[in-house]
């Protein structure tokens, strides 16, 4: 049964990815040149502050800022949690509800017609004047920032797998429709694969937004979070706090866009921006 | 299934509309395809030769004319997993593995009633994959895509297979390698039951070496201008290509073809 060419000749040999091996060179090609600009940066920073003499109250030396950190690492990391958690629950009721209504509008186009243009309206109204609002409606605990959260990531997962639920290879379609296969298995089987790729997109859109709006939120109602950190520090012209509260900030964010890309590439292996390079 | 021929195509008309003026692909088509044959069909492009494919099976709807499968409306025939469909692209879904990919029609259509008498792994060996069982399709090549699609298509054991210039997008040297490939699957599958294929193409060589009988449409609107019987023994290979006969069927088809005013 193996009497002819299985492979031809030419063709190459498909090889196992080095697993160990590709994962020291991804930490010295991708982690380190980022790490070491970010180093010196920091260094002249730390040079200029010192030298000018800048005031602590405009631009504190990093040194300070880390000092800062350091002596109530506890209080970042915990308000810092607060703000994480608040952004992560908005940003899945956000994005359950615009893959839900993307269903409905992939399947249908009146439906799209009907409920795209009060999408849009959502989209253009600035999230910080709905804020009054929603603490009007929610009180001062965590539902106003996570609807604030949840506002501001809905759009882009929207619009994403409206996309993603349609980008379906015409031919596979095809086949699989010649199976007599029912809406539910063309949807499970098809469409929620074929969308994966713009839904991860959407993921990294939304996961910063998501952070921005839980810290909008906490500056209307706070009564913890980074949000009022900053806000408090801000009030009390603690400028070295309120560097530590966006440091921390900007760290978060910075590992939820990478674990994202890494559970990406994961996922869409099989996608052809993430397949094995030789 | 008491009807004398397989597949009865008669007076098979198809209009497209298309903004106003509407695009007449088929007029008054009629074909015949025996029980076990081997039968492709070749003409111009655009001639209408996947328009007829679909309709066959049950994927399109005639404006005029009857298709009968086997005695079967193609819709039937369709629902009984009688016909196993190859298309140019082969549409694999690339997050499933090969053997993944093949077993996609038994998952969509788990039906205890129907027991396959091949399974998915089998169908992989009579391809010629089973150490690509667990690869992705685009670790494979084009050729190898195209036998996943082919094992995917016999899953159900369909008595009638219908490709669409399954070849047409690999390169030369796969294409003729392919072709005798085929035939063995078709040979090893033929042995109990024989199978039917209707098999699209415009590669001259590639109808003779594989068919029976070929059918020459003409331009669109396409209808069946000649069928000329392929009288090679079989089993064929490669060697058969530089044949005296082979060269003269070759001729053949090309002068039909050039009949057609293009």
């Amino acid at each position: 049964m193996t009497d002819f060419p299985l492979r031809e000749p030419w063709e190459p040999t498909p090889l196992a990815p080095p697993r160990w091996n590709g994962a020291l060179r991804a930490i010295a090609g991708y982690v380190l040149p980022p790490a070491a600009a970010l180093a010196i940066g920091l260094t002249f920073w730390e040079v200029w502050t010192r030298a000018r003499d800048i005031s602590i109250l405009l631009v504190p030396p990093p040194s300070r800022v880390i000092d800062r950190f350091l002596d109530r690492p506890g209080f970042f990391l915990g308000e810092g949690m607060t703000t994480l958690y608040e952004a992560l629950l908005g940003l899945a009721l956000g994005a359950t509800v615009a893959i839900a209504a993307a269903v409905l509008m992939a399947h249908s186009r009146l439906a799209e017609r009907a409920l795209f243009p009060l999408a849009i309206l959502v989209k253009v109204t600035p999230v910080v004047a709905v804020a009054p609002l929603l603490v009007i409606w929610f009180g001062f605990g965590l539902w106003p920032k996570v609807c604030v959260a949840a506002l501001i990531s809905f759009f882009p997962f929207l619009v994403n797998a409206i996309t993603g639920f349609r980008s379906v290879n015409p031919g596979a379609m095809e086949f699989v429709r010649s199976l007599r296969a029912s809406p539910l298995q063309v949807f499970l089987k098809l469409r929620v694969p074929s969308a994966l790729p713009y839904l991860f997109a959407a993921l990294k859109v939304s996961l910063p937004l998501s952070l921005i709006g839980a810290v909008v939120a906490e500056w209307f109602s706070g009564d913890k979070g980074l949000g009022l950190v900053i806000f408090t520090a801000n009030y009390r012209l603690d400028t070295p706090t309120l560097f530590a509260a966006i440091a921390v900030l900007a760290v978060t964010g910075v590992a939820l866009n990478t674990a994202t890309s890494l559970v990406e590439r994961r996922v869409l292996f099989w996608h052809e921006a993430f397949r094995e390079q030789d | 299934m008491t009807a004398s021929e397989h597949i009865l195509v008669e007076g098979l008309s198809k209009t497209f509309p298309h903004r106003g003026q509407p695009l007449e692909a088929l007029r008054g088509l009629d074909l015949r395809v025996g029980w076990g044959e081997f039968v492709s069909v070749i003409g111009p492009s655009g001639c209408g030769k996947s328009t007829l494919l679909r309709i066959v099976g049950g994927l399109l709807e005639p404006t005029a004319g009857r298709v009968r499968i086997g005695g079967r409306a193609p819709r039937d025939a369709q629902k009984a997993k009688d016909i196993g469909l190859v298309f140019q692209d082969p549409s694999l879904l690339p997050w499933r593995t090969v053997l993944g990919n093949v077993r996609l029609p038994l998952e969509v259509n788990h039906t205890d009633s129907h027991r396959p008498r091949f399974q998915p792994r089998e169908l992989l060996e009579l391809v010629g994959l089973s150490a690509f069982a667990d690869y992705h399709p685009h670790q494979l090549s084009g050729g190898m895509q195209q036998r996943v699609a082919i094992a995917r298509a016999l899953v159900f054991e369909p008595s009638l297979l219908l490709m669409d210039e399954p070849f047409g997008a690999l390169d030369e040297i796969t294409r003729s390698t392919m072709r005798y490939e085929l035939l063995r699957i078709w040979q090893s599958t033929r042995s109990d039951r024989p199978k039917t294929v209707l098999f699209v193409t415009h590669s001259i060589a590639e109808a003779i070496a594989l068919s029976d009988r070929v059918a020459v449409l003409t331009p669109r609107p396409g209808h069946v201008r000649a069928v000329i019987d392929i009288d090679l023994p079989r089993p064929r290979d490669e060697s058969l290509e530089r044949s005296t006969e082979f060269l003269d069927y070759a001729q053949q088809l090309r002068n039909l073809l050039k009949e057609a005013p293009q």
